[in-house]
C-alpha cells in the first residue's frame, strides 16, 4: 500500500510536469506567434490586394493562360483557376464564375504550419515560398482552405523543352528556367500576385490580360486607391474561417 | 526455418533499398499522390508506427513507473519495438518529404507556430530517451554478451554497449541493477509526457487544420492517443504470443494483455462513435459528407471490415473465447493492427477527397489536380520494403539480444552466476 501511494504521487507529479510543458509549449508559440507579427500596423510599406468584379467576368479564362504564360507553370500547377458553375433552372440557366487566385491571406493558415518557416508574409502582403527552402512536406497544402496550393512533382520537364519550356521566367527575385532537377521541382508552389512584376510597378500579369477588367490591383493601405475603393462593399471566400483574405469579390456573394 | 525466415526478409529489404534509391532520384512523381490529395499511403503509415511506438512506450512504463511486475516480460520488447516503429515511422516521413536532402532545414530554419516543426524536436527528444533506456536496460545483457562474442559480431556488441562492462562483483553489479532501475524509473517519467506529446502532437497535427472540417476538433489528438494505446498492445499480445515459446507462455500474461487490448479498444471505439456521430448530426457539407464517403461510399469497406470488423469486433471475439489458446491471442493482435491501419487511413485520405471549393475539381483538370487517390504498385512496394528493413533489424536485435528473457527465468538456468563467475 505504501509504495502505490508513491506511485500514484508519482503520476500526479508527472502528469502536472506534464501539463507545465505542454503549458509552457504554447506560450513560446503564442509569444512567437504570427497574430503578433501581423497586429503591427506597417503604414509605411505597400500592402497588395485584389478586387474581382464577378458581375464584369466573362469566363474567357485570359487570366489563366496569361498567368500561365508568366509564371511558365506546368500543365499540373495552377495559380489561377476560373471555377464555372452551371446555376438556375431550366429555361433560366446561367453560367457563373469565380476566378480563384491565392487570397493572400492576412491570416493565412499556410503560412502558420509551415516547419520551416519557407512561406511567409511578406510586409507588403504577399505570401511567398523560398523555393531553396521548402522541404516539400506539402503541409501547407493541407492547410489551405482555397486550394491555392500545386506541388511540382518535376513532370514535364523534359531533356529536350520546346521553346516556351525552356525559356526563362521570373518568380519572386530570382530567375528560373525548367530543367531536371532544378528549382522550383518538388517544391510547393503557388499565385504570387506575380510580386516580380509588382516589384517593378507592373501589374499582376492576369490584370493585364482580364479583358472585361474584372480586376484591379493596387495599394490597400492607401485609401484613396482604386483597389480601396472598390474594395469597400466586397466580401471574402470562406470569411468565417478567419483567414482574412486579402482578394475581395465584387458582386453576388457565394458562400463557398 | 529461422534461415529461410531472413532469408525472404532480407530479399524484402534489398527490394525496399531500391525502393528507396528509385524515390530519392525520381522524386514523387512516382507516387499516386496528386496537388489536392497531398497526403497518401506514406503519411498513413508514418503515423501508424508513430503510433504504434508511443503506444509500446507507454506499456513499456507500466513496467519500469508504475511497478506493474505483471507485465515486466514485455517491458524489454515494448522498449525496442517503440524504438524500431519510431525508426520506420520516421523512414516514412523522410521519403514522403519533397525535399529528403533538406530534411535538416526543420531543425535549422525553426518555426513557432508550426506544430509540425515541435513534432520533429519531440521525435528526438523522444528517440534519445527511448535509445537511454534500452541501453539502460540491456547493457548488463550486452557486456556479458562482449564477453562470450567473438569478431565482427564483438565489435559490433562492444559499440552498442557503449564502453559498459559489467563489474567484477556481486556487490558492485548489484548496485548497477539499482542505479538501472533508479534511471528506468526517472527516464519513463520524463517519457511519458514526452510520448504523449509525440503521439497527441501527430494528432494536433490534423486537428488544427480549418481547412479540413473533419479533422478540425479536440477530440482528434485524443483519437489518435488512444487507438495508440490500442496498437501498442495488440503487437505486445502479438509478440509475446509468437516470440515465447509456448511452454513457458504466462497465462495470467496473455489474459491480462488481452483484457488490455479490450479496454483500450473500448475507449477507442467510444470516441469514434462520438466524433463521427457528432460529426453526422449536422449538415455542414465537408464533415458530414467525408464521413458519409468513408463509410457508405466507394471504400464502406475500410471503415466497416477494416476499423469495425478487424479492428475491434474480432479481436474482442477472439479474446473472450475462454479457453482461447495463444494462437488465437496472437490472431487477435495481428487483426487489431491490420484495423488500426485502417483507422490512420481513415484518419487522413478522406479528408481530402472532398473538393474545398465546390466546382474546383472541374476548373482545371489534369491527373495531378484529381480529388481521388488510389495508391499505386509502387508505393505499396516501396511500404512493404521499408517495413521489410524495419522487421529484419528488429528480428536481427530480438536474435542477438536477451530481449524475451526474464532475470528470474535465467537465474533457473543459472546463467547469471556463470556470468559472473566468468569474469
Amino acid at each position: 500500500m505504501e509504495e502505490k501511494k508513491i506511485t500514484r504521487k508519482k503520476f500526479v507529479i508527472t502528469s502536472l510536469l506534464g501539463t507545465l510543458g505542454l503549458v509552457a509549449g504554447e506560450l513560446i508559440r503564442q509569444s512567437h506567434s504570427i497574430d503578433n507579427i501581423e497586429n503591427e500596423v506597417d503604414t509605411e510599406n505597400k500592402k497588395y490586394g485584389m478586387v474581382i468584379d464577378l458581375d464584369r467576368c466573362i469566363g474567357c479564362n485570359a487570366c489563366t493562360i496569361a498567368c500561365k504564360q508568366e509564371n511558365n507553370t506546368p500543365p499540373n500547377i495552377h495559380y489561377n483557376v476560373v471555377i464555372e458553375k452551371e446555376e438556375g433552372e431550366f429555361p433560366n440557366v446561367y453560367n457563373s464564375f469565380l476566378p480563384r487566385v491565392c487570397m493572400q491571406c492576412d491570416k493565412p493558415p499556410c503560412v502558420k504550419v509551415c516547419p520551416v518557416g519557407a512561406t511567409k508574409k511578406q510586409k507588403n502582403g504577399i505570401v511567398s515560398i523560398d523555393y531553396e527552402t521548402c522541404i516539400g512536406c506539402r503541409y501547407c497544402m493541407t492547410a489551405c482552405p482555397y486550394g491555392a496550393r500545386s506541388f511540382d512533382f518535376g513532370e514535364n520537364y523534359y531533356d529536350q523543352p520546346n521553346t516556351f519550356e525552356a525559356s526563362p521566367y521570373q518568380e519572386y527575385d530570382k530567375i528560373y528556367q525548367r530543367g531536371k532537377g532544378k528549382a522550383p521541382q518538388n517544391s510547393v508552389r503557388k499565385c504570387h500576385f506575380c510580386s516580380h512584376r509588382v516589384d517593378k510597378g507592373e501589374l499582376p500579369a492576369c490584370v493585364t490580360a482580364c479583358l472585361g477588367k474584372a480586376r484591379f490591383f493596387g495599394d490597400l493601405n492607401d485609401p484613396n486607391s482604386e483597389v480601396s475603393i472598390k474594395a469597400k462593399g466586397s466580401w471574402t471566400l470562406k470569411s468565417n474561417l478567419g483567414t482574412k483574405p486579402r482578394t475581395f469579390y465584387l458582386g453576388e456573394k457565394r458562400d463557398d | 526455418m529461422k534461415r529461410l525466415y531472413f532469408f525472404i526478409i532480407g530479399a524484402f529489404s534489398l527490394v525496399g533499398l531500391w525502393a528507396i534509391y528509385y524515390r530519392l532520384t525520381e522524386g514523387l512523381k512516382m507516387t499516386a499522390l496528386t496537388s489536392n490529395v497531398s497526403w497518401g499511403l506514406w503519411v498513413v503509415f508514418y503515423i501508424f508506427f508513430i503510433g504504434l511506438s508511443a503506444g509500446s512506450f507507454l506499456l513499456s512504463t507500466m513496467v519500469y513507473v508504475f511497478n506493474m511486475k505483471q507485465y515486466e516480460k514485455i517491458g524489454k520488447v515494448a522498449l525496442l519495438s517503440a524504438f524500431f516503429s519510431l525508426v520506420a515511422g520516421l523512414m516514412f516521413i523522410f521519403i514522403d518529404l519533397g525535399h529528403p536532402e533538406r530534411f535538416w532545414h526543420a531543425l535549422v530554419y525553426r518555426q513557432p507556430t508550426s506544430i509540425l516543426s515541435w513534432e520533429i524536436h519531440f521525435y528526438l527528444i523522444y528517440m534519445l530517451i527511448i535509445v537511454a533506456e534500452l541501453w539502460f536496460l540491456l547493457r548488463e545483457d550486452i557486456s556479458r554478451l562482449v564477453i562470450k562474442a567473438k569478431g565482427f559480431k564483438k565489435f559490433v556488441f562492444k559499440l552498442v554497449s557503449i564502453g559498459y562492462s559489467i563489474p567484477d562483483n556481486s556487490e558492485k553489479l548489484e548496485r548497477d541493477r539499482k542505479q538501472t532501475h533508479k534511471w528506468m524509473k526517472i527516464l519513463g517519467i520524463i517519457g511519458i509526457p514526452t510520448a504523449i506529446g509525440v503521439h497527441a502532437g501527430t494528432g494536433s497535427l490534423f486537428g488544427v487544420i480549418v481547412a479540413k472540417h473533419m479533422w478540425n476538433s479536440g477530440l482528434t489528438p485524443i483519437l489518435f492517443l488512444v487507438s495508440a494505446l490500442v496498437s501498442g498492445a495488440a503487437l505486445m499480445l502479438l509478440l509475446y504470443a509468437l516470440l515465447v515459446p509456448k511452454e513457458k507462455q504466462d497465462n495470467t500474461m496473455l489474459k491480462s494483455l488481452g483484457g488490455l487490448l479490450i479496454l483500450f479498444i473500448a475507449v477507442d471505439l467510444l470516441i469514434v462513435a462520438a466524433k463521427y456521430l457528432v460529426g453526422l448530426y449536422n449538415y455542414v457539407p465537408d464533415e458530414r459528407q467525408v464521413l458519409l464517403n468513408m463509410m457508405f461510399g466507394e471504400r464502406w469497406y475500410i471503415f466497416w471490415v477494416g476499423q469495425i470488423m478487424l479492428g475491434a469486433i474480432i479481436p474482442i471475439l477472439l479474446l473472450s473465447i475462454k479457453k482461447g489458446s495463444s494462437t488465437l491471442k496472437a490472431l487477435a493482435g495481428l487483426s487489431t493492427i491490420l484495423g488500426i491501419f485502417c483507422v490512420r487511413w481513415n484518419l487522413v485520405v478522406p479528408a481530402y477527397l472532398e473538393s474545398p471549393m465546390p466546382g474546383l475539381e472541374t476548373a482545371f483538370v489534369h491527373d495531378r489536380l484529381l480529388f481521388e487517390y488510389t495508391p499505386n504498385l509502387f508505393e505499396w512496394i516501396t511500404s512493404l520494403g521499408l517495413i521489410s528493413i524495419v522487421i529484419l533489424l528488429f528480428s536481427l536485435a530480438l536474435n542477438s539480444l536477451p530481449i524475451m528473457e526474464t532475470k528470474e527465468g535465467k537465474e533457473d538456468n543459472g546463467e547469471t552466476a556463470d556470468g559472473v563467475q566468468a569474469i
